[in-house]
């Protein structure tokens, strides 16, 4: 660290103001991450095996299911990508991140909330509700706790060095407006003393789970992406024009999708959401223009490292997203509703795009975030593999599971126990998916906490340093 | 890699800058097509914010096309149409009957008893003298509010209280009321409810 | 975008129509719905769950049976059945020849065809479906044909889909079946059956019981897992309890002791008993069987 007068410009100094908040939300995202593997993995397995570990009621597969999306959506993909997203704006704004403290404090409350949440799930006080089924006094800490990193990140993008806006910052900051008003929207409808009656409340909630599962990590994966490619490939983010397009597209349209085919709701709104699923492949479109001219011919090879990940977060978005916009025409959504594809379109939205995304970003920043390297880089690579690899075997055979049980049960002389039966060989495999996706996921997580631990133990010597030379004036790095 | 230098501009500072350039005027096109194919899309399956209209009913016209018209669902509906043009006035529209006017006839014996028969001279011939409905006694006099009306209106308008307000009973068609009539002694008196006992049901 | 206000306008603007659309307005059109009348009929539907059903409803949240469960029903199309009910003083043998006399015209060639196929190697039993049709002006008109020469028929309104073959329901889902319930569980994946009228299929709250402790028993090769912490395990007291599973010897308790459900397993019992939909609407019109 090289002390300046013009520290505010300085990269180092821009990154060193991160650095505890940093760890502290990717410290728990990674926690979050395995346990909600594990969770998930014990779920799947609980298809081959129905009574492994059937004893406990904690672990019944209903509430394992939801606890384990849960633990991956809120526990680690929304705050590493806050994380990402305070160090984008600070690095963006050239400019350290204003009030330092709170979003440390948030993430703390951000981890108590996700625990609350998931210990709620697992004890019977689930909500009911898809996406939602953390109890209020969860629901109202996550709000909190978002609320607060939203005003740090505000404040780092408002006292702003440089002026000049980029296309992430379209992408994140709208991201940051978003989550609040339909986590609020969703939780005072749905999860109060006022429920609305009737169909409205899953009506809201497939609006809530749209607008949060794919428009909210499609906004902070593309606004992450857009950073990062150009970045490492040395060039610039091609064509403005297609990302504004891209961005606005995506928000208009992408916000009506979410309303199922066979829903028991009048006919206009699944009507409304086909139309709005076909607008949306158009924003994809774009997204897809601007990566491929961005990325392909640049002197950057792949090299597991970062790149990787984010180029391939990116296709498994368009994958994901083509699949969402299919499962939303209504002769394929009498074969695929209710079916393993829906399931498998999350797990590739969650698996191969955000958290894809999520660790190729993080990879790139921590080290120069730390000052050092990481601890373990071959880790890192042997993460891409079992990742890639990972989210391969997981969704591909649950999707084809889908399309050969929604065939099966299309025909209605085909009983009920054959189709299901024969879905359970699809689903072996997909275990093994998520199993590699765990060991990736434990992989990352030794990073973090080996850089935690490095630094802590560098603070610590610090303070020792400190306190046995009283008269040398040394810096007390924070 | 981060850039050690103090200068504050994006490009030298090692941060990522964009390509200037308008979007593509292709894209905007397509968008306006697909807007106008969701246009028609709308127009054909949405039953226009209908309330009541599900796929795979195409509107609200559609729907109302694949009601049930015939049998049942008319004679009801005319049963009820004639029962609260003569008979709703005292028996109430909810069939509860006035204390004082009527007696109820949702949950009457005399409604709802398998064979038709003894119900229908009451109107068709009116009822005085003391009379036991659900339980309560009744001791008024009621005109022959029925004997105007034609067969089939009589029959729909039994129909209708023999299954409404709970009451589950057979329909009563116009034929039946027709040998009913042919069989009433002329110049006719009110029935009473020793009369009704003699009847068969 | 040059501003961060302009960022936030677009967004704002964005998001606030989709708000409009998919909450505002949902909760504006449905949000005040009240019950409606079983069609030709003035019975109110649906009723209020009491007692261990509204119970059970809660039950069934606390462990996440919606997440292999639905609770609704597709449809696909809706046609008119025309069915034969009586033969007049035919035989069952000259009735197709008879049948594809009564249509000479050239456009009800396709109705004769239609005819012949369905009788074809029909051995007298009745009813019998003559000819399904979307076309309800058609089936009545040929029902009235018909009845014009002494056969006895009917026309039926019959729901199509495959969830309907499949006999999970006669008719689909529609908004006011979910009114009174609180939280709605409407399931997005069906790792095990729909559940909308598992009050209709399995009316008998043993079998339920028998199911959610040892769901084997019913399902040879199901992959449901078991309940069985809803249920006690005790010795037998003085006389067996009446509550006592009666379970095939595989799955029974051991000699002496009983199997007991407790209250969440009578509630859940008892919700799933109340699951029925089988009723025609307005907006989902059939016609019942008698």
């Amino acid at each position: 660290m090289n002390p300046n007068e013009n520290k505010s410009c300085c990269t180092n100094a821009i990154d060193a103001s991160l650095r505890v908040p940093l760890l502290a939300l990717f410290g728990g995202a990674a926690v979050w991450l395995v346990v909600g593997l594990v969770l998930g993995l014990i779920a799947g397995i609980k298809f081959h095996a129905p009574e492994f570990l059937g004893g406990c009621p904690l672990l019944t597969y209903g509430r394992l299911a939801p606890a384990a999306n849960d633990a991956v959506l809120y526990g680690f993909c929304i705050p590493a990508a806050l994380g990402v997203l305070l160090w984008i704006f600070a690095r963006l704004s050239q400019n350290q991140l204003a009030l330092p403290l709170v979003p440390v404090v948030a993430a703390n409350l951000w981890h108590l909330g996700v625990f609350i949440g998931t210990a709620g799930i697992l004890l019977g006080g689930s909500s009911g509700h898809t996406w939602l089924e953390y109890p209020r006094a969860a629901a109202v800490i996550l709000f909190a706790a978002f609320l607060l990193i939203a005003a740090s990140a505000a404040a780092t993008f408002g006292w702003r060095r440089e002026q000049t806006l980029y296309p992430s910052h379209w992408f994140l900051f709208a991201a940051l407006l978003w989550f609040p008003w339909i986590y609020s929207t969703a939780n005072l409808f749905l999860n109060s003393n006022q429920s609305p009656r009737g169909v409205v409340q899953p009506i809201i909630g497939w609006w809530f789970a749209n607008n949060l599962v794919f428009v909210w990590l499609a906004l902070v994966g593309v606004g992450i992406a857009f950073y990062f490619l150009p970045k490492i490939a040395g060039r610039s983010l091609a064509s403005y024009g297609q990302a504004l397009f891209g961005f606005l597209a995506l928000i208009f349209f992408g916000s009506w999708c979410g309303i199922p085919q066979g829903a028991p709701v009048p006919a206009w709104l699944p009507t409304v959401s086909s139309i709005a699923a076909v607008l949306t492949l158009l924003p994809l479109l774009s997204i897809l223009i601007v990566t491929v001219k961005t990325t392909f011919g640049a002197n950057v090879s792949c090299n597991d490292g970062s790149f990787c990940f984010i180029r391939i977060g990116i296709m498994s978005f368009i994958a994901s997203g083509i699949l969402y916009i299919s499962a939303a025409c209504p002769q394929y959504s009498r074969i695929l509703e209710f079916t393993w594809f829906g399931p498998a379109q999350t797990q590739l939205q969650l698996f191969g795009f955000a958290a894809m995304i999520l660790f190729g970003a993080i990879y790139e920043l921590l080290p120069s975030v730390m000052d050092k390297p990481l601890p373990f880089p071959k880790f890192a690579k042997l993460h891409f593999w079992f990742g890639l690899a990972g989210v391969v075997l997981l969704v591909v055979p649950l999707a084809i599971s889908g399309v050969v049980q929604g065939e099966k049960l299309a025909d209605a002389h085909i009983a009920f126990a054959d189709a299901n039966a024969a879905t359970l060989k699809f689903l072996h495999i997909s275990a093994t998916g998520q199993l590699f996706i765990l060991i990736g996921a434990l992989l990352f997580a030794a990073n973090i906490f080996a850089m935690t631990i490095q630094w802590k133990l560098g603070v610590a010597k610090t303070v020792i340093t400190y306190i046995k030379s009283p008269l040398e004036t040394a810096e007390v790095k924070s | 890699m981060s850039d050690e230098k103090k200068s504050c501009s994006v490009s030298s500072a090692g941060e990522p800058v964009s390509e200037r350039s308008t979007t593509p005027m292709w894209i905007i096109v397509t968008t306006l097509i697909l807007f106008f194919i969701g246009g028609i899309y709308f127009d054909r399956h949405s039953g226009w914010f209908d309330a009541k209209v599900y796929a795979p009913y195409s509107s609200a016209e559609t729907l109302e096309a694949y009601q049930p018209k015939s049998g049942e669902a008319a004679l009801l509906a005319r049963g009820k149409k004639n029962y609260e043009a003569v008979c709703g006035t005292c028996h109430g529209p909810d069939g509860l009957g006035k204390p004082g006017q009527a007696p109820p006839l949702a949950g009457s014996e005399w409604v709802t008893a398998k064979g038709f028969n003894r119900l229908a001279h009451i109107p068709l011939m009116g009822l005085a003298g003391s009379i036991s409905v659900a339980g309560k006694d009744w001791n008024m006099n009621m005109a022959a509010m029925g004997a105007a009306l034609p067969d089939e209106d009589l029959a729909a308008v039994l129909s209708y209280i023999r299954s409404s307000w709970g009451n589950k009973a057979s329909s009563v068609a116009g034929d039946d009321i027709k040998q009913i009539r042919s069989k009433m002694p002329a110049g006719a008196q009110p029935v009473t409810h020793d009369m009704l006992m003699q009847m068969p049901e | 975008m040059k501003t961060g206000i302009a960022i936030f306008v677009a967004a704002f603007v964005a998001l606030g129509a989709s708000w409009c659309g998919f909450v505002l307005a949902p909760a504006l059109q449905l949000g005040g719905a009240k019950q409606t009348v079983i069609l030709q009929t003035t019975d109110n539907w649906p009723l209020q769950r009491t007692g261990d059903a509204t119970l059970g409803l809660q039950v069934y949240r606390a462990y996440g049976c919606a997440a292999c469960h639905t609770e609704q029903v597709r449809q696909t199309g809706v046609a008119s059945e025309v069915n034969l009910t009586g033969l007049g003083n035919r035989k069952a043998e000259d009735f197709s020849a008879f049948a594809k006399s009564l249509f000479v015209l050239p456009e009800l060639a396709g109705v004769t065809n239609a005819f012949a196929a369905s009788l074809n190697g029909w051995n007298g039993e009745l009813p019998k479906t003559l000819f399904t049709t979307t076309d309800v002006e058609l089936a009545s008109a040929l029902a009235e044909r018909l009845k014009a020469v002494g056969v006895k028929c009917e026309t039926r309104l019959v729901a199509t889909g495959s969830d309907i073959a499949r006999g999970w329901g006669s008719r689909q889902s529609v908004a006011v079946d979910y009114l009174y319930d609180q939280p709605v569980q409407l399931g997005s994946m069906r790792a095990g059956p729909d559940l909308a009228n598992i009050g209709v299929r399995v009316p008998d709250a043993n079998l339920h019981l028998n199911h959610l402790y040892a769901p084997k028993s019913v399902t040879p090769n199901s992959t449901m897992p078991s309940f069985k912490f809803l249920f006690e395990v005790r010795k037998i007291g003085a006389a067996p309890s009446a509550d006592a599973l009666n379970l095939p010897k595989e799955f029974a308790a051991a000699p002496g002791f009983e199997i007991v459900p407790k209250p969440e397993a009578k509630q859940l019992a008892a919700y799933l008993l109340s699951l029925k939909a089988n009723v025609p609407l307005y907006e989902a019109p059939f016609t019942p069987v008698k």
